[in-house]
């Protein structure tokens, strides 16, 4: 597996080369939408136009704008004018990529209408209202609980249709599915969402450091190294799939198996063969994980809160299950006569999963650094150009987004920093957008029927080994070590 | 670009042996971890967190 993705695609095709990677083109896509964000930051709204989707019991009002100074388009006008200025985005990058921009167009048009669909699905009230008051609340009894990230598994499960039972579609769509550089530009805008984060959580991720920090050496040095060996000593599988693998399982799911398949440079299918199962065994585990912590850790909030963060992969579905434990959680305590404060269980698990993400692009590079200086170097002995020019781009955008972001959140005057979040929101509304344009594509690639005789179901194996016989205990174990006994504040 | 086909690379793919860097990541990595896991610990207990 020594053929690089981009030297692998360019050299089988008689395509002239692109004037740009897709990781370039990643990162100078995801920065031009951070960067017109942040002009929020001195009053002038210049992405406010993009469409919002609400959990919605009447489909009217599911969409809208993401500000209110744009709040006259209305939802249809915010989707219409997000697919516009996405397609011309998107078409320009297609160009310089040497793509054919008709086709892709085309193409991409319909990638845009079926993801959103599936997004909007997501977000029914029957499929994501989670708690009985967010039932109330839509007049409902009763909902399949997924929150409103549901709509990416929905997205998932359109995509993987096209692809099994009408593949003539899938092949005509085939121009505009490209999951590498829908997740390259989510994960680029993500690094400004975290560093606002994290600064808007800052006395508490300051006491939680600890915590933080035993996060990451669990993710990084434990699971990694226990899964990596877990998958390439018992299950046989090559470095290509045993790195994104492990670094799916244990770090942070679709991110960190993206990012280290990209530095390590696996064909691109790899991390998103990895990248379905993760999204799969999230959804499994927010559905599992918060009615056992109920169970079992009502009397510990705090753990159950980091056990989450810990356990559960993807940003969506661990913020999602600490939302959901908090809330089961404070129902079970209130009839016992406590009533603790709402929010510190689910900042435990936001908190912690933000210190997880924070790392993945040094552990990319740290893992990068080792393939290519010593696992799959060249003829040429490895030079520091070559480490460069394997290095994952969209890590560079992700790293000057969190720390543009961070500066600006902790050292801005206080009238520029208090426009951060709403302006970072804006952002993050197009990163949510590449998310499910992500998983609609992943969808798309996946024939089930080949997946099948290819042998995902080992893979699988290796996720269910990994996932509940080690990682979620091992999570639980280390959050009980350093959360036992701390309880939240109670509701005055 | 190259397909991958899983089955077919278990099956007729030269075996990977674990490199004598790759056994070093994963023991430096576990050591490490644990280590400093046991350190975080100790250190937790004079410093409580202050919620």
């Amino acid at each position: 597996m020594s053929v690089t993705t981009e030297t692998a695609h360019w050299s089988t095709t008689a395509e002239p080369r692109p004037r740009i990677t897709e990781d370039w083109l990643s990162v100078w896509i995801g920065l031009g939408i951070f960067a017109l964000a942040l002009a929020w930051l001195w009053g002038v709204d210049l992405l406010g136009w993009v469409v919002s989707t609400s959990v919605w019991i009447d489909p009217g009002k599911a969409l809208g704008t993401i500000s209110k100074t744009y709040e006259q388009l209305g939802g249809p006008g915010a989707l219409a004018v997000t697919y516009l200025a996405l397609l011309a985005v998107l078409s320009a990058g297609a160009t310089v990529l040497n793509l054919d921009v008709r086709r892709f167009a085309i193409a991409f048009t319909a990638v845009f209408a079926f993801a959103y669909a599936s997004w909007m699905i997501g977000s029914y009230a029957h499929v994501a209202a989670v708690t009985p008051a967010d039932q109330q609340k839509f007049g409902i009894s009763w909902s399949l609980k997924l929150t409103n990230e549901g709509g990416y598994v929905v997205a998932l499960l359109a995509g993987l249709v096209i692809a099994n039972f009408f593949p003539r579609v899938a092949e005509w769509l085939k121009e505009a599915i490209r999951p590498e550089l829908y997740i390259k530009i989510a994960i680029v805008i993500l690094g400004g969402f975290l560093a606002v984060t994290a600064a808007g959580r800052l006395s508490l991720a300051t006491s939680l450091l600890w915590r933080g920090i035993a996060a990451i050496i669990e993710a990084y040095l434990i699971y990694w190294a226990v899964v990596y060996y877990i998958a390439r000593k018992w299950f046989g599988y090559s470095r290509e799939w045993a790195a994104p693998l492990a670094s799916g399982i244990s770090i942070c799911g679709v991110s960190a198996a993206i990012a280290v398949g990209g530095a390590i440079r696996a064909r691109p299918a790899v991390p998103v063969l990895v990248s379905s199962l993760v999204v799969i065994f999230a959804v499994v585990e927010v559905l599992i994980l918060p009615f056992l912590a109920q169970r079992f850790l009502w009397q510990e909030p705090m753990v159950a809160g980091a056990w989450m963060g810990l356990a559960v992969k993807t940003d969506g579905a661990a913020v999602a299950s600490g939302s959901i434990t908090e809330a089961l959680i404070l129902a079970k305590s209130a009839t016992d006569g406590i009533s603790y404060q709402p929010g510190w269980v689910l900042g435990v698990a936001a908190t912690v999963k933000v210190f997880i993400d924070i790392f993945i692009g040094i552990w990319a590079f740290v893992l990068g650094y080792i393939w290519t200086r010593h696992i799959n170097p060249t003829r040429d002995q490895a030079r520091a150009a070559e480490i460069w020019q394997r290095f994952p781009k969209f890590v560079i955008g992700f790293v000057l987004t969190f720390a543009v972001g961070l500066v600006l959140a902790l050292a801005a005057p206080s009238d520029i920093s208090s426009r951060l979040p709403a302006a970072i929101g804006e952002a993050n509304t197009f990163r949510v957008i590449f998310f499910v344009l992500t998983f609609f594509s992943i969808g798309v690639l996946s024939d089930f029927k080949k997946l099948w005789q290819d042998g995902i179901g080992k893979l699988a194996a290796v996720y269910v080994l990994s996932l509940f016989g080690f990682v979620i205990w091992v999570g639980l174990v280390v959050s009980w070590l350093f959360f036992a006994g701390v309880r939240p504040p109670l509701a005055s | 670009m190259p397909e991958p086909n899983l089955q077919h690379e278990l099956r007729n793919a030269p075996p990977e042996p674990l490199l004598p860097i790759e056994k070093k990541l994963i023991g430096w990595s576990l050591g490490i971890g644990v280590a400093l896991l046991v350190i975080l610990v100790l250190v937790s207990r004079f410093i409580p967190a202050s919620l």
